[in-house]
């Protein structure tokens, strides 16, 4: 087999040995921090602002209590994606 | 945000409000729902009061400055207030579980 050949399958194996190594949960990640609200528990309640652009509003919990379910989505920061 | 806002119209029809919430200021919140054609309320707990009620609070120091934010998470809550559905972290990046979650509420009325 000529020589070049042979290098390009070696780095070829290497490249995937690496690629199911990555793959693999790396096992000294700590775990995630227990969660304080729990499914069944009762949510909360608050009073945030919202700013329409005109004005700021007040929005709680409760308003949508007996109305709606809410997807509460807690976000890090706003213009850093996701 | 974003995954939120594609997933928007399936939520609301299955009687589900969304709101966003993290330690932004509103007029910074007001900024990036703009920005990114976002149609629910972005809530602003200033203090993170709301944040750590929920145990959320994380620091972060890029750069070796320490920052308080809130953790990335989403509660889904029924009508009654209790708590349906969690995610966490990386997880509550997409809310398919969330819509999920949501459309069997609904089933159950």
């Amino acid at each position: 087999m000529p020589r070049i050949l042979m290098a390009t399958l070696l780095t070829l194996a290497m490249l995937l040995a690496a690629g199911g190594a990555a793959a693999r949960p790396p096992e000294d990640k700590p775990a995630p921090a227990p969660m304080k609200i729990k499914v069944g528990d009762l949510a909360p309640d608050f009073t945030l602002l919202d700013f329409d652009g005109k004005e700021l509003k007040k929005v709680s919990l409760h308003d949508y209590r007996g109305k709606k379910n809410v997807a509460l989505a807690f976000y890090v920061f706003a213009f850093t994606g996701g | 945000m974003k995954a939120f806002q594609q997933n928007v119209a399936k939520l609301e029809a299955a009687d589900t409000q969304v709101l966003g919430v993290s330690m932004d200021s509103p007029f910074a919140n007001f900024n990036f729902a703009q920005q990114n054609g976002i149609s629910f309320p972005l809530l602003s707990d200033r203090d993170g009061t709301v944040v750590r009620e929920y145990g959320l609070e994380k620091e972060y120091a890029p750069g070796g400055v320490k920052m308080l934010s809130a953790r990335r998470a989403t509660f889904l809550i029924d009508k009654s207030g209790k708590v349906v559905e969690e995610q966490v972290d990386n997880d509550a990046i997409d809310p398919s579980k969330v819509v999920e979650a949501c459309e069997r509420q609904k089933l159950k009325g």
